[in-house]
């Protein structure tokens, strides 16, 4: 019993890694909390749901479909609402991405309406380790999260894009100075990012259901990762999305699991009153 | 036809009393609240489940409604000590969606997504069936002007003044000595006491409240009005919500030419017209139809210079 509750909250963590990893590459350049990444999950999931049931794709496919898709309306959002408007305060920001993740939700809504869909896959047993449970997808979807940490570690690392990012993520004045295009950078983080959201949503899918809402109900345990490891660092968001996919899980134990989006706030809350600056991240100096 | 206006204006009083609140936290000192549903869900719940599983008198529930709203206002700035704006609005939206969430979830208590039916009801039996609706929407119209009252008063006042320095630097504004924390807690209690105030208001007036009501979505109604009509600006705010309510209301009216549109297709439009519409007034008219006046300060006549300054605020 309490292995389960490990293993579940291992894929719990698995599913929200990839978009703390994404919303803290965001807000490192952009510098403002992006509730519209509930919208792009949504959008993610959706589009994978129309090119593998709507289409007949395999699911694969779809999944690499929902990616670029993401990406595109992710790019739009920032060349139509948050670019335009840079340079207004971080809480101006804040209400362009609510309104966003409200616009792309009801968009999906107008052409699906809120029924709860799932792809079309076919059923297979869970696997059995003694007492423990898991599905194929489940393997899957921990096996994608940690390539996706470590691709993630590396480009940031090792590639010259990947350290302009920090850079422009670290002081973008500094970072023009030294030559580098911080406009191309930031497209080049939102594209990715928004792959990576186009993914979540697929994999959410996968383990969840697929309904509009299906990226606000993500957005809150996303949020508390992310913050939990010191919003603005990619390494923090890893270790986060792990905390709190257990803690949701344990909470299980005493809590209804209708519960489980209140926990994540009452994380980010108690933190943010603890140690601001999250676990791996540092102190900012508060104007 | 005169029935079914007196209910949209005795909506629009809901969403006017909402607005000045959130004017008073966020357009005159710069507290974002995300978590307007909740306080609205707050002050509904409240009053309803006094009236309806306690049996307290209407009369003694409603300012016990106003009172949770106050209390749970000024607890939740406590928080603003050690955040920044943006993180604080995320607490604020935490606040929201943990009110639903019990709403929805404990269920023994408040019926859940069943809904909670309400009898009770302020003046029952002193007027007849025909005329009860008018007397209602004079008491949310007496509310929306006492509210109107206090947060323009607040912001005429050297308390206003104050406020708006706090807005637009909080540490200057404790340099100069201003006890910062203790003017953000008044001001979000009193917010919040307002927004108690229209949710007792609300659940009273439809007598069957659900959790569904108060989705995150209700904050973006009243961002909208703020907004639109011009943050700090209370007269701005009040044709904000008369927009976002006609806004509201008129598309339901496209259904009955547009056939290929449903009940759900037509929400989910109205939902995506006012998101758009936000963004382009913050795009195009960043102030709103009307926006805050600037105070400008005249120098003594007697010294003989006449000074005009343009204040920051």
């Amino acid at each position: 019993m309490s292995w389960q509750i490990l293993v579940n909250g291992l894929v719990n963590a698995a599913l929200i890694a990839p978009p703390a990893i994404a919303l803290s590459l965001i807000f490192g350049v952009m510098r403002f909390p992006n509730f519209a990444i509930g919208g792009y999950i949504t959008v993610g999931a959706f589009f994978a749901y129309a090119v593998n049931v709507d289409l007949g794709a395999p699911i694969w496919l779809a999944a690499i479909a929902a990616m670029i898709g993401t990406a595109v309306v992710v790019w739009l959002s920032d060349a139509l609402v948050f670019r335009p408007m840079q340079g207004r305060g971080p809480v101006t920001l804040l209400v362009l991405s609510i309104a966003l993740t409200l616009i792309l939700e009801h968009i999906v809504r107008l052409f699906y309406g809120a029924d709860v869909r799932g792809f079309d896959l076919p059923l297979q047993r869970p696997y059995r380790f003694g007492d423990i449970r898991i599905t194929q997808e489940q393997i899957e979807i921990i096996v994608l999260a940690i390539a996706i940490a470590a691709i993630t570690h590396l480009i940031l690392q090792y590639t010259r894009t990947g350290k302009a990012v920090r850079a422009t993520a670290d002081n973008p004045m500094l970072a023009q100075v030294r030559g580098i295009d911080t406009g191309w950078i930031i497209l080049l983080t939102w594209l990715y990012c928004g792959m990576l959201f186009g993914l979540t949503g697929v994999l959410a899918g996968l383990d969840l259901v697929i309904e509009p809402l299906v990226g606000w109900y993500l957005t809150i345990p996303i949020f508390a990762a992310a913050i939990l490891g010191g919003i603005g660092s990619p390494y923090g968001a890893m270790l986060g999305a792990l905390l709190v996919g257990l803690a949701e899980e344990l909470t299980v134990l005493i809590l209804p699991s209708t519960y489980k989006i209140g926990v994540g706030f009452v994380i980010i809350a108690i933190l943010l009153l603890v140690r601001p600056q999250g676990l791996l991240g540092r102190p900012e100096i508060k104007k | 036809m005169t029935a079914y206006l007196v209910s949209m204006l005795t909506f629009t009083g809901f969403f006017m009393i909402l607005a000045l609140a959130l004017n008073l936290q966020w357009g005159m000192t710069g507290m974002v609240n995300f978590g307007i549903a909740g306080f609205y869900a707050l002050g509904a719940y409240t009053s309803g489940l006094l009236t309806a599983k306690l049996g307290w008198p209407v009369g003694l529930a409603m300012p016990t409604a106003v009172a949770a709203g106050f209390v749970a206002g000024g607890l939740i700035a406590l928080l603003s000590l050690r955040l920044r704006e943006d993180f604080f609005a995320i607490v604020t939206l935490g606040f929201g969606e943990i009110m639903r969430l019990i709403a929805l979830n404990e269920d023994e208590i408040t019926e859940g997504p069943r809904g909670l039916k309400i009898d009770a009801r302020p003046f029952a039996g002193m007027f007849d069936r025909e005329l009860y609706p008018i007397v209602y929407l004079i008491l949310v119209a007496s509310v929306v002007a006492l509210a109107f009252i206090v947060v323009e008063c607040i912001r005429r006042a050297p308390l206003g003044r104050t406020l708006r320095a706090i807005r637009e630097d909080d540490v200057v504004a404790e340099v100069l000595g201003k006890n910062v924390l203790l003017h953000r807690v008044t001001v979000f209690a009193i917010g919040g006491a307002f927004m108690g105030a229209a949710g007792a208001l609300y659940a009273h007036y439809v007598q069957n409240i659900s959790p569904e009501v108060f989705m995150p979505m209700v904050a973006i109604f009243i961002w909208m009005s703020v907004i639109v009509g011009g943050a700090g600006n209370n007269w701005g705010l009040l044709i904000g919500a008369g927009i976002v309510m006609t806004i509201l209301e008129g598309t339901r009216f496209i259904g009955d030419f547009v056939d290929i549109l449903d009940a759900e297709k037509l929400s989910a439009l109205r939902i995506i017209l006012i998101g758009t519409l936000l963004i382009i007034i913050l795009r195009v008219k960043q102030g709103g139809l009307l926006p805050e006046q600037r105070f400008t300060y005249k120098g003594s006549q007697e010294s003989g210079r006449t000074e005009t300054q343009t204040s920051n605020a």
